[in-house]
């Protein structure tokens, strides 16, 4: 791999984790949390690619100074670098009387770099969705304080997220939600045997670590996969509790489509 | 590379020089070909367990770029600005006590395992026995603070379980240490070499050996990401309820799910502690194997310290790490 292309690389990697970090799409990756490392690396990289790329032409014109013919293929040649790959096997000698002119070393590997670059800007995945989320069978964690679970805040409907509205619903018995109308947003993820299940991943690190929290809704007519709604109904018991694989019951009173949330999980 | 090469290696050089000379022109030629290709593309991604795994792959890739520049900063910093017999002087004599001195050392590095592999060669590259420099890869993603304190959160109301895994994790660290110190041998293990990346100035050497090490490493990155998102929607979660309550069995399927996932050491423990049908010593196992032997972790220390130390090193610390989970377990946690 010649210099050339070790300082297009660094400039694509760094390029594409700006490029997804400056927007918001990011967030169908990883946490908000990450934005500002990611701003970081990949301006670092940007940089440390740039700065490569000087190197080049710094030397392209000490070469082009001696030859006129840069592109010569002569092994012999002066500046024909001796491009020791340094992959699996100890990186041979290199002539170091030219300290200015620094030969390159970059490894097969590197090449495969290209492949999250190209992702990024090609395919750009999009966030998880109800294929991933039927896929688990956990539902509801145990909350994560033993203390008794506060009631709801005021508002009508009130705003909950979906996995609040689970643990509720699991673990508080469904006494924090009884006789409340909430607002719930989420995707649509088909129920195999039959209706929706109103649906959020929730994330702790990045989307390879994703869990999902699933409300069946009752009462209303099947969407597609995917599609994104924003719900208010009523909590009705029968959806088990205690269990970690109950799924929690939900009323519907209306059903409002909308595009996908800026942060697609919670 | 001693031995004066032969003819036919010769030509081979000739020829692959040739190739390479030319890489330049491979990329710009691959770039052109994926742009008018884009459509087609997409529409191949269409499917949605291909996108899941699409959007794994780049989650993965993406959560660790940030600690793997952060590791190869590191790395470069040792490099270039800590002076040649420092480790000498703050590591003991001994390599024996050096190791645990090495692995309890592992509590600074606030980072997943990506940021460890960089620095460890870096380490070796500068003097630091190999031993205590694998202790301090172990054990630097596995107990810094923060892993702890998410170790923490995830477990309400078992603070034991932050206690097994340091101890549990520390000493398989240092008990990996010890074993290579006396059974490793030399010409396993790829030493990472930076004479050539050495520049007229700190600043310059440090600029080389950072674009050095994360070319490197970040391709041995992508192909563990490819390879736990492709596990990751191929594998059945059935088969993990049908072992949940089998002792051993779950452990070890614990253990191997954890290979598999390829997640950052700093949410695993959320993860383990989703899996609601496992005993808490499995769970253990999952938190101190994965920061330790991942497929995005091995692939990494492949490209970095070469296959044969991998294909060692990485088998050795799983048994040794299930060993030490299940030890612990049966001691904290029954």
């Amino acid at each position: 791999m010649t210099r050339e292309v070790q300082a297009i690389l660094l400039l694509l990697v760094g390029g594409a984790v700006l490029r997804i970090s400056i927007g918001d799409t990011y967030l169908n990756y990883v946490k908000e949390a990450m934005r500002p490392w990611l701003l970081l690396s990949g301006g670092l990289l940007v940089v440390l690619g740039a700065l490569a790329f000087v190197d080049v032409l710094r030397s392209t014109r000490r070469s082009a100074a001696v030859d006129t013919d840069p592109d010569e293929l002569d092994p012999a040649h002066p500046m024909a670098p001796p491009d020791l790959d340094d992959d699996l096997v100890t990186d041979g000698p290199v002539d170091d009387a030219d300290h200015g002119h620094h030969q390159h070393h970059g490894p097969r590997a590197a090449w495969l770099l290209l492949l999250p670059v190209l992702a990024i800007f090609l395919v750009a995945p999009p966030a998880l969705g109800a294929y991933a989320a039927a896929r688990d069978d956990t539902n509801a964690l145990p909350p994560s304080s033993t203390q008794e679970v506060p009631g709801l805040p005021p508002g009508d409907p009130v705003e909950l997220a979906v996995s609040d509205y689970v643990v509720r619903a699991v673990w508080g018995d469904g006494r924090t939600l009884d006789g409340r109308t909430v607002q719930l947003t989420g995707f649509a993820t088909p129920d195999p045997a039959g209706g929706w299940w109103l649906t959020r991943m929730m994330l702790a690190c990045c989307a390879a670590d994703a869990l999902p929290s699933k409300v069946k809704v009752l009462d209303t007519p099947d969407l597609p996969a995917d599609t994104w709604v924003t719900v208010t109904g009523r909590w009705v018991p029968g959806g088990g509790t205690q269990d970690a694989d109950a799924i929690p019951l939900l009323r519907v009173e209306t059903v409002r489509t909308i595009p996908q949330p800026k942060n697609p999980y919670e | 590379m001693t031995a004066p090469p032969t003819s036919s290696e010769r030509s081979a050089e000739a020829r692959s020089r040739r190739f390479r000379l030319r890489a330049v022109d491979v990329l710009a030629g691959l770039l052109v070909v994926v742009l008018l290709g884009q459509r087609w593309l997409v529409d191949l991604f269409d499917s949605p367990a291909l996108q899941t795994g699409a959007t794994i792959f780049v989650s993965i890739v993406v959560q660790a770029l940030p600690f793997l520049v952060l590791g190869v900063v590191l790395s470069a910093a040792i490099a270039a600005f800590v002076p040649e017999g420092f480790w000498r002087k703050a590591l003991p004599r001994r390599p024996a006590l050096a190791v645990p001195v090495a692995g309890a050392a592992g509590v600074v590095l606030p980072g997943c395992e990506c940021a460890s592999v960089p620095v460890a060669g870096s380490l070796m590259a500068r003097g630091v026995t190999p031993a205590a420099a694998l202790a301090f890869l172990l054990s630097a993603p596995a107990i810094n603070p923060i892993v702890l304190a998410s170790t923490f959160v995830a477990f309400p109301g078992e603070p034991v379980m932050v206690v097994a895994r340091l101890l549990a994790s520390l000493a398989t660290a240092v008990v990996m240490g010890w074993l290579w110190l006396r059974f490793g041998r030399g010409e396993w293990l790829r030493i990472p070499r930076r004479d050539h990346l050495v520049g007229r100035s700190s600043w310059q050497t440090f600029r080389l050996t950072a674009t050095h090490d994360f070319l490197h490493a970040g391709g041995f990155l992508v192909i563990g990401g490819l390879t736990a998102a492709v596990l990751n929607v191929l594998v059945p979660t059935a088969w993990l309820d049908a072992v949940a309550d089998q002792p051993l069995l779950s452990v070890l399927a614990l253990a191997l799910l954890a290979v598999v996932l390829s997640i950052c050491s700093e949410a695993d423990a959320f993860v383990a502690a989703s899996l609601t049908q496992f005993s808490l010593t499995s769970k253990l196992a999952f938190m101190v194997v994965g920061p330790m032997v991942d497929l995005k972790l091995v692939s990494l220390q492949a490209g970095t310290f070469g296959r044969r130390f991998a294909a060692r090193f990485a088998p050795t610390t799983f048994i040794v790490a299930i060993g030490f989970s299940l030890l612990v377990g049966w001691w904290l946690l029954t």
